[in-house]
């Protein structure tokens, strides 16, 4: 009995160990979870993947700001190293402000940008230069 | 002793009000106010930040009071029945007293925590200083196990998102033997300390959301002015509490035992309570009409919370909720360990929090219950315009979380699509953060108790109090199974019938 629940390792592949046990549980789980659904859709006499009148995304989604948010924040993780924190905000600001407020006219775009001037000089002073946070 | 100045006030202060504002807005969170601001705590020291963390969390609590009373939609889900009998009673003009009923009873559920913080946690840390690395294993896998148990109906989808945070925490160099471990070659360097807490906390609680509100278009609600312009009805008094006084005591003590266990958030304290109080009325079928019974038993609860869920954080070092999870990034940054130690290796830090919880939910009180009309305006802020800024201070806290490091940049925004995704697909992200934090710590008192043991798994079970945890772990296992069952009878039930 005692020699059935031993687990022998070495010091070398020590890092093993957990993770395995772990990865077994998740397996184990995500057996369960397909043995819940295939049960469920049995029992509901649905088929078990039904793609019509399922949907990922909610209901008349807002695609532009969806996927824009998505593009705006990896140019602007890719763009900030690069072109420094205050230009890369006061452009990436007021890009979101645009595709947030969702309005293209002349009045609107200057008040995104004036806004986003302000907000990124102000994290700039109060992070950068007050509380001496390393930006980039 | 306690650590107490004019900056210490000026931060509780702003950290109330803005926790205010995030509680107020529906989709923010204190969870999301705290991850926000966490990075601020770098240039002050623990006491400081924590008056600020502190008033975010009691504030972020507090404020979605405001949206369910006024328009029906929950600021947080911790006060998702508040609006059950709060909106009713706005609707017929008493919209100020209904705010004022919450904000005392939330006062109230505040005070009453704080005592069980103050009296609980020494004694549950003292217990807890004789644990040894079996016991701490199985502690954290009762924590786990309770998380489990409380994610009613989906059980199983609750503890995988729970295991695969703890895989997702094993992810870099193995202390143990110093290899790096579960990373493809390319990802070696950049990740060699694996996915740091603060960018993941970031992306799950602040970027998950936001881009859930672009997908929905970043609309606000559309709020009813009338409801606070007329003449009202009725005026607050503090006698709409007589005869509410066992009904605050019961909620505020549920909320704050709800709070204790871990992983277990503000809605199923709300829900309890509020359940609760339905079966002890005296009038049961007015509760749901605008009775400031029901009011009393949400709120009273919901604040409950955060003096509970933070017994087990400064008691065990296991977070008690999402926002506790956030803030002990606060302590890990400042190099303070959290756990059985932490009071009698800290007293000036611990009595300064029991300070500052009591301070922030007097300004907590203060700030809302006199500006009450005032408050109305937080709900009409738009998201478009406050979300470009909250954009920018995140990219600030996770460049900074280690003095300058893109990598960091970029998990925070592969958790914000992780966060969007397991909500997409109903994983809870509570759970899979409270494993991804006590991911390390349960692999290495697993690993400490083998080496010990030389291999022998029984180890496990040798220890009286490790068994004490073993019972306990098998009763939650027992009454999850239970509770999961009669959840899906009744879920059935109600589709049939429908």
């Amino acid at each position: 009995m005692v020699g059935l629940l031993k687990i022998s390792f070495k010091h070398s592949t020590s890092h093993e160990v957990f993770p395995r046990i772990i990865l077994g549980i998740l397996a184990i789980f995500l057996v369960i979870l397909l043995a819940q659904a295939v049960i469920k859709a049995v029992q509901s006499k649905k088929p078990l993947i039904q793609v019509s009148g399922k949907h990922f995304f909610i209901d008349h989604y807002d695609k532009l700001k969806l996927f824009g948010t998505f593009v705006l924040l990896i140019l602007y993780a890719l763009a900030m190293p690069r072109i420094g924190f205050v230009i890369s905000g006061i452009i990436f600001i007021s890009l979101f402000h645009l595709l947030y407020a969702g309005r293209k006219d002349v009045k609107s775009i200057a008040f995104s940008i004036g806004l986003s001037v302000v907000e990124t000089y102000a994290i700039w002073f109060v992070f950068g230069q007050l509380l001496e946070v390393t930006l980039p | 002793m306690i650590e107490f100045g004019i900056l210490h006030l000026v931060m509780a202060l702003l950290g109330v009000v803005i926790g205010i504002i995030f509680g107020s807005l529906p989709g923010m969170t204190a969870t999301m106010a705290v991850a926000i601001f966490l990075p601020i705590t770098y240039a002050y020291d623990l006491t400081t930040s924590l008056y600020l963390l502190l008033g975010l969390y009691v504030g972020g609590i507090s404020g979605g009071l405001i949206p369910a009373i006024l328009i029906n939609i929950p600021g947080t889900p911790a006060s998702i029945t508040t609006g059950f009998d709060g909106h009713p009673m706005a609707k017929r003009g008493e919209a100020v007293r209904a705010l004022r009923i919450g904000i005392t009873s939330s006062f109230f559920g505040g005070i009453i925590s704080l005592v069980v913080l103050a009296l609980f946690t020494p004694v549950l840390a003292k217990l807890a200083i004789k644990f040894g690395a079996v016991e701490k294993f199985l502690i954290i896998l009762f924590a786990m196990t309770v998380i489990a148990s409380l994610s009613r109906g989906a059980m199983t989808k609750g503890v995988f998102a729970g295991f695969l945070g703890v895989f997702v925490s094993l992810m870099g160099i193995y202390n143990g033997n110093q290899t790096i471990r579960l990373l493809p070659e390319v990802f070696k360097t950049p990740l060699r300390e694996g996915f740091q807490l603060l960018p993941v906390l970031i992306g799950l609680f602040a970027f998950a959301q936001m881009i859930e509100t672009a997908e929905a278009g970043m609309k606000n609600s559309i709020f009813n002015k009338d409801l606070l312009a007329g003449e009202e009805s009725r005026k607050f008094s503090f006698k709409d509490f007589k005869g509410n006084t066992i009904n605050v005591f019961r909620s505020g003590m549920i909320g704050t035992f709800l709070g204790i266990l871990p992983g277990v958030g503000g809605s199923a304290a709300s829900l309890m309570s509020y359940s609760q109080c339905k079966s002890w009325s005296k009038n049961p079928d007015k509760l749901g009409t605008g009775e400031p019974e029901g009011l009393i038993a949400s709120e009273s609860a919901n604040n409950g919370l955060t003096g509970g869920a933070l017994v087990p954080l400064l008691s065990l070092g296991i977070p008690g909720d999402s926002t506790t999870a956030v803030l002990i990034g606060a302590f890990i940054l400042q190099g303070i360990q959290v756990g059985p130690l932490f009071i009698s290796k800290n007293p000036d830090i611990w009595y300064t929090i029991l300070f500052a919880l009591l301070l922030t939910n007097i300004l907590m009180f203060v700030s809302m219950f006199y500006p009450v009309k005032f408050l109305a305006n937080i709900i009409k802020l738009p998201y478009s315009k406050l979300y470009p800024a909250i954009i920018i201070l995140c990219f600030v806290g996770a460049f900074s979380a280690r003095s300058g490091n893109m990598v960091d940049v970029w998990t925070m925004l592969l958790f914000g699509f992780v966060g969007y995704i397991f909500n997409k697909i109903g994983l809870p992200m509570t759970t899979f953060l409270i494993g991804f934090i006590l991911g390390r710590d349960l692999e290495k008192y697993f690993m400490d108790s083998l080496k010990g043991s030389a291999g022998e798994l029984s180890v496990f079970f040798s220890r009286p109090i490790g068994n004490g945890i073993w019972v306990l772990i098998v009763i939650f296992l027992a009454y999850a199974l239970y509770d999961n069952r009669k959840h899906n009878k009744q879920v059935k039930a109600a589709a049939s019938k429908a």
